[in-house]
């Protein structure tokens, strides 16, 4: 679905990107992982046709980014910055929820009833019409997450969705993305969140340097140690405690303790 | 005298009910105090306002009495007496870079030659404070096109380089990678042993249960609890307050609340740590 291949960049002086090439399939969220400075949100911008590559080519459901800027992707690619206050414009949340639908021409029915449910599943309806600047930060991110869910792209690209967020928040925003794979999305999620990957990625790249490094699945990328990030204390007590579950995700793991020694 | 007084402060901003509910506590130097909460609990506007910066920047009105290093941060001069001396970080640093500087460097340099620093000075001061914050090598890098992580810690020297004694810092940590965080982790706690006043909010419970000495546990603007982070932790009412604690103490509620009181070993208080989980788990 996403496919990078052999990308080189860079935004002055420093190569960013050197040669990265790796794959986001159709029903599957994978996790870029790296340093600060890795390359990692670079990447995104890449995906949404923000930026292009110097060499080496992006594209995204067979769509090659040459050319394009990132109103040729927003039919198929709904993008959650890093920081949420780059994309909210409008008065209200639910003008900001609107915003994309209208823009690609959406009927009014069509769009308030997209609207609703996007409220909906972001715990957002008693904020609808309120100004984004007068919620916290944290409510803000996920408004802006509201916001790209609404036209129901293919493609989330999630630059740390759970930062800054709380318990009730980080579970939200891994329901998600678990709902949107099971749908056969693909989701790309840029996280320093360990507990986040475990659930709700199925895989991950590590970047350094703007390069892959390694793959596999967030459990053997954080056991490795990347980015200084390592597995979540739970999963880590889990495992020393004997405890043999279906997954690693906290509903499974708390399955498994409540029957271990019972 | 603490360094830091809250006494029956109450706020809302302008177009809010109330964010602060009659919220008293005080926090002294030398100690890190973590205020807790779950969103929308009031933990950023408590910081806001011990900055001085709710009212005087968001609006709104305050009630009750603000003390920092002995000053009231609202009044002029309460601001003029501890300017320099506050370090405020907030959850988006990005925002507090000066945008006027070509090279972080410059950055860090910014408020000390606004106050008059000469060159030598500046030139020694700089370079420690980028090493003390591990981004020595960024040193020369544009400011505004730095990883948000980056920032995150260009910010942290940019005021460490004045030796603050009070360091306010919303989510500290929310853009680093796990080195980073390490890093900043080990940074609070020394400028606390340095005898600063550290009050910080995040939601974050491992990070809090790692940093704080004392806890202050919000709910709705109000302070619902204080204490040792290691004994509220565990507590059922950190869920009764939508708080919620560590991962360990999360899977060990809800492990809890599966096997119901047929499980003597999963009843709370609940461990908190790999440690003592495995302990009482294996």
């Amino acid at each position: 679905m996403i496919c990078f291949d052999q990308v080189r960049f860079r935004y002055r002086r420093d190569p960013v990107l050197r040669g990265l090439t790796f794959e986001g399939r159709r029903g599957e969220a994978l996790g870029l992982f790296g340093a600060n400075g890795a390359g990692k949100t670079t990447a995104l911008r890449l995906c949404m046709a923000l930026m292009h590559p110097e060499e080496g080519s992006v594209t995204v459901d067979s769509r090659s980014t040459a050319g394009l800027g990132p109103e040729d992707m927003v039919d198929l690619v709904g993008y959650l910055f890093q920081r949420p206050d780059d994309q909210l414009i409008r008065t209200t949340v639910r003008e900001e929820l609107a915003y994309g639908a209208e823009r690609q021409g959406w009927a009014p029915e069509r769009i308030a009833a997209a609207v609703a449910g996007a409220l909906e599943e972001c715990q957002l309806a008693g904020v609808a019409e309120t100004h984004p600047y007068d919620l916290a930060m944290p409510k803000r991110r996920l408004v802006a997450l509201a916001s790209i869910l609404v036209t129901d792209p293919k493609v989330l690209l999630l630059d740390e969705p759970t930062a800054l967020l709380d318990r009730t928040g980080r579970a939200l925003v891994a329901a998600i993305v678990r709902t949107r794979v099971a749908a056969g999305g693909t989701v790309i999620a840029v996280t320093h969140d360990p507990a986040f990957a475990i659930e709700a990625l199925d895989r991950g790249v590590a970047l350094e340097m703007g390069q892959v490094m390694q793959e596999g699945s967030p459990e053997e990328l954080l056991r490795s140690g990347v980015a200084g990030l390592e597995l979540p204390p739970a999963v880590v007590a889990a495992q020393r405690a004997g405890l043999t579950s279906k997954s690693l995700r906290m509903v499974d793991l708390a399955s498994a303790l409540a029957r271990h020694r019972s | 005298m603490s360094a830091i007084e809250f006494s029956r402060v109450s706020f809302r901003y302008p177009t809010s009910g109330p964010v602060l509910r009659d919220v008293t506590f005080e926090a002294p130097a030398g100690r890190v105090t973590w205020i807790f909460g779950p969103a929308g609990a009031g933990a950023s506007t408590l910081l806001l306002a011990a900055a001085g910066l709710a009212p005087g920047l968001t609006g709104g009105s305050l009630e009750g009495s603000v003390r920092i290093l002995g000053q009231d941060p609202g009044s002029r001069s309460g601001r003029g007496a501890v300017q320099g001396k506050v370090a405020y970080v907030t959850a988006t640093p990005y925002l507090q870079l000066s945008g006027m500087a070509e090279s972080v460097f410059d950055e860090v340099a910014f408020a000390p030659a606004n106050i008059g620093w000469d060159r030598a000075r500046i030139e020694a001061a700089v370079p420690e404070a980028l090493a003390r914050l591990g981004i020595g090598h960024l040193a020369d890098r544009i400011p505004e096109e730095l990883s948000g992580g980056e920032q995150q810690r260009v910010v942290l020297a940019a005021m460490f380089v004045l030796r603050p004694d009070v360091w306010l810092l919303d989510e500290p940590t929310s853009a680093l990678d796990g080195t980073g965080r390490e890093l900043v982790r080990a940074f609070v706690r020394a400028e606390a042993e340095r005898g600063c006043v550290v009050l910080f909010a995040t939601e974050d419970a491992e990070l809090g249960l790692a940093l704080a000495d004392e806890m202050v546990l919000l709910d709705e603007g109000s302070t619902v609890a204080r204490g040792i982070p290691a004994d509220l932790l565990g507590t059922e009412l950190m869920w009764a307050m939508r708080a919620g604690s560590t991962g360990v103490g999360e899977l060990a509620r809800a492990a809890n609340r599966l096997a119901g009181e047929r499980a003597a070993h999963l009843a709370p208080p609940y461990p908190l740590t790999v440690e003592a989980a495995v302990e009482r788990w294996r």
